[in-house]
């Protein structure tokens, strides 16, 4: 006789579990969302997505292909940047920000020293587009173009490509090897260069219009401006543009032993560097104080660093000339009152406080505005090109973008419209209507879950020592470690998208996260998972969220 | 059994506890009941007293348990584990892990002799408390568990008494290996639990597991909530091994007992108006106690 079980045996391989994922009234869902970095980054670097290749990867050669998608200028940017993004790393809230700007510059680096190519997407399109202005912002319009197998050719009005950054940005930040490496690079996709061309002198803007599909106008803002005081035309001043122009290109200038710089922007403070590296005694004059200078931040410490005088509210009146050369400026003492139309402390003169700064060269780098010479587009006050959300001028066919457009601003803006101008090209000459779709939502470090990170020290970039630097206009920061690079990447949160921590696998009290077979990544069963929530809470970068059932 | 550091430090995932029990969503007692049985592997017998665990994960047709479980009483789960151990023993089979498991009343209250035996006959069982400081599947009524001004169905003005402490009173019995141990760390709970099963004798593990429902607070707060407890100093992390208290964890930044209590409804009360009542005090008074003795 068969011996049968004692009471019921139930087979667990023929279980058919209760799908509790019915009681669900909230749903947990992966959303992507854009991190803060790439949000308040003007060229829109995915700077996440190469720091995640970095640090999970440690694979610089991946990394750079992410980075140089977006952005074809990574090396130069790592070393010209002042690095909003680093300013809005939600990091900041817990420790101190992630170093992007050091990362980009090594990753950006890695790629020269290894020839790293850029990918072209499409090839063969037959419409032809001229790109005016090798600046940043020509650049990543051309690259961008050349990428999606335009026909695209640059027109430089100087003997060498870069723009501001070869011709105003001096080596000691941007050496030229580099900068020319990039554009090699960026040229390699099949871009044509024809330099000593400027478009409305030596060519006529209607023969582009009517030999190209479009054109893209990224002259920058070339023409420096000077104050309005008696004496300016003396042989020994310059603007602050033609003085670092010369520079560049090589020339060797007289400037003496004293040199005055007037103003307080970015432009002052490369002036005031290069002339201290040439021998003289520099001071910055400036109306207002140190709080109110345009330069960015970490330029005014490094000139300050460099032994440069800073007079602050000083203003100057005349310039006292002997026999058609400056011998010195006629300053006098400001006071700052309620602020004027651009929000800074208005200054008012004080009576009684004139000074005499003896000088053997002045320079003023107070403004620069754009060459219109030939380019007859509509401008706004005077002043930037006027474009539409499109960046079209009022010309038909015609885009502009750049410090032309912004007015002075960053190497990273100049690429960000040069992209944007790109795609709004594409969408011209294929008829397209520009997507306007809704962008994710940005991730704040109130979103996340800081529980699960470490504190780390942030990586520190160390300059050669003042006395060496001075000597020579060779770069002031060295080469970073690519260990130490791998180890800051560590630190980058991952904000809004999954970095395999496994809190939510671990955390499900239903077991309803399982391993997706397909890619390794992490996904809900839905049959069994009661929307509790837990998942959500518990992921450090917000990629998990709770929605609605639907 | 010796296991190196690495094999300990192991994370678990085998889902010997499956999907489809009837816990509530963010039950911690669910998520400690999986953490338990992934760690202790398929060479497993669970006993399981009667409560919240036993109904919610062992229904007919489809229970959660791909080990062999044995429902007990209420009261008896260690003297049923006494006696499987007793009977592998006979038979001279085994090794195989035997893991007593209960709730905090079965532990306390009602199983609290049949346990006490076990640990003083010295059988080779694991006893797994999982507390969640009252008796949930009875409508949440008060256990000697319960802490100091929580509400409960039998308690509804806050409780009076201060909690039971039975890691401590399970180390009195000389039993070689007494741990607490909350959700919020898995890491560390599934190494007390391997450390555990790799030694000979009675050993004790009592899990801070949050209730949703009986705590009032909403079920994505059960690991936070296990946090704070640990942060505060209310719950103490630590081991006992042969009489000794070892592997303290330290709290990194002090939290006061308010941020604790606020999370859950059934401290409602101890807040007038968002203000702390002196019983705030009081379960902050014990929280400093607790840091003193274990030198949190």
């Amino acid at each position: 006789m068969e011996k049968l079980p004692l009471g019921l045996v139930i087979d667990l391989n023929k279980v058919v579990p209760y799908k509790t994922g019915s009681w669900r009234t909230l749903m947990p869902v992966n959303i992507m969302q854009i991190p803060p970095c790439t949000h308040a980054c003007p060229a829109g670097n995915d700077i996440r997505g190469f720091l995640r290749v970095l640090a999970e990867k440690e694979d610089y050669e991946q990394a750079w292909h992410v980075l140089a998608r977006n952005n074809p200028l990574p090396a130069t940017c790592g070393r010209v940047c002042p690095h909003p993004c680093e300013a809005g790393c939600n990091r900041r809230d817990f420790d101190s920000s992630v170093a992007i700007n050091c990362s980009e510059r090594r990753v950006g680096d890695y790629g020269l020293e290894h020839n790293l190519e850029h990918k072209k997407l499409v090839s063969g399109r037959k419409e032809k587009i001229a790109v005016v202005g090798s600046g940043p912002a020509g650049l990543s319009c051309a690259f961008h173009l050349a990428k999606r197998g335009f026909k695209v050719k640059i027109f430089e009005a100087n003997g060498e490509p870069g723009g501001w950054m070869r011709y105003g940005i001096p080596p000691y930040r941007l050496p030229n090897y580099i900068l020319k490496q990039e554009i090699d690079n960026i040229l390699r996709l099949g871009i044509d260069l024809e330099c000593n061309v400027k478009v409305g002198v030596n060519i006529p803007l209607d023969q582009l219009t009517r030999e190209y599909n479009a054109v893209f106008l990224g002259v920058g803002a070339q023409k420096g401006l000077g104050i309005d005081v008696p004496g300016k035309d003396a042989e020994n001043v310059y603007t602050g543009v033609d003085f670092l122009k010369q520079v560049n290109s090589g020339k060797w200038m007289e400037i003496g032993k004293d040199v005055v710089v007037i103003g307080g922007g970015n432009t002052a403070m490369d002036c005031a560097r290069v002339t201290k590296r040439l021998g003289a005694n520099v001071s910055v004059v400036y109306r207002r104080t140190r709080m109110e200078m345009p330069a960015i931040t970490a330029e005014i410490d490094e000139a300050m660093e460099e032994r440069i005088m800073f007079r602050y509210h000083t203003n100057p009146v005349k310039l006292v000339t002997d026999e058609g050369r400056v011998v010195g400026i006629l300053s006098v003492q400001m006071e700052l009152k309620e602020p004027d139309a651009s929000g800074r402390a208005r200054p008012v003169p004080i009576s009684g406080s004139e000074a005499f700064i003896p000088a053997d060269t002045v320079i003023m780098a107070t403004g620069q505005a754009v060459d219109y010479d030939g380019i007859d587009v509509q401008t706004v006050d005077n002043q930037w090109m006027y474009t539409n959300e499109h960046l079209m001028t009022s010309m038909e066919g015609v885009f502009a973008g750049g410090d032309a457009v912004a007015g002075l601003e960053t190497v990273s803006l100049a690429i960000g419209q040069g992209t944007r101008a790109a795609s709004a090209i594409e969408d011209y000459i294929e008829g397209h209507v520009e997507s306007s779709l809704a962008q994710p939502p940005v991730v704040y470090s109130r979103d996340l879950n800081t529980y699960y990170y470490n504190k780390q020290k942030k990586f520190n970039k160390e300059a050669v020592s003042i006395h060496t630097r001075l000597k020579n206009f060779r770069e002031i920061y060295p080469s970073f470690d690519l260990k130490d690079i791998i180890e800051e990447s560590k630190r980058c949160f991952s904000c809004g998208l999954c970095f395999h921590c496994g809190n939510c696998y671990m955390y499900c009290p239903d077991s309803a996260v399982k391993i997706s077979p397909s890619t390794g990544g992490y996904e809900f069963d839905l049959d069994f998972c009661k929307g509790c929530g837990l998942c959500a809470k518990e992921c450090p970068c917000h990629y998990i969220q709770l929605t609605l059932e639907k | 059994m010796e296991q190196s550091a690495e094999e300990l430090n192991k994370i678990e995932k085998k889902d010997l506890f499956t999907s489809g029990h009837r816990a509530c969503g963010g039950c911690g007692q669910a998520l400690a009941a999986r953490l338990v049985a992934d760690a202790s592997g398929e060479n497993t017998i669970a006993c399981v007293a009667t409560g919240c665990l036993e109904v919610f994960s062992s229904p007919y047709p489809d229970p959660s348990w791909r080990i062999p479980f044995l429902h007990s009483l209420f009261e008896n789960a260690a003297a049923v584990a006494s006696g499987v151990e007793a009977a592998y023993k006979a038979l001279n089979k085994g090794p195989v892990n035997i893991i007593a498991q209960g709730g905090d009343g079965s532990t306390a209250d009602i199983g609290f002799q049949c346990i006490s035996g076990m640990f003083e006959r010295g059988h080779n069982v694991l006893y797994v408390c999982y507390d969640n400081e009252a008796y949930m599947n009875t409508g949440v009524q008060r256990s000697s568990f319960t802490p100091l001004g929580a509400r409960t169905s039998t308690t509804p003005m806050g409780n009076k008494t201060r909690k039971k402490n039975m890691p401590l009173l399970a180390a009195d019995h000389g039993i070689p290996y007494v741990a607490t141990a909350t959700v919020d760390d898995f890491r560390d709970l599934q190494r007390k639990v391997k450390t555990a099963l790799s030694i000979e004798g009675p050993k004790y593990i009592h899990i801070l597991a949050p209730c949703p429902l009986g705590w009032g607070h909403h079920g994505e707060l059960s690991v936070q909530i296990c946090r704070l407890a640990k942060d505060t100093g209310i719950f103490p992390i630590y081991e006992i091994i042969h009489g000794k208290v070892s592997n303290v964890r330290k709290i990194p930044v002090k939290v006061p007992v308010e941020e604790y209590l606020k999370l859950q409804g059934r401290f409602k009360h101890l807040f007038k108006k968002g203000q702390p009542t002196p019983e705030v005090a009081e379960i902050q008074e014990i929280a400093n106690q607790n840091i003193e003795r274990f030198n949190l």
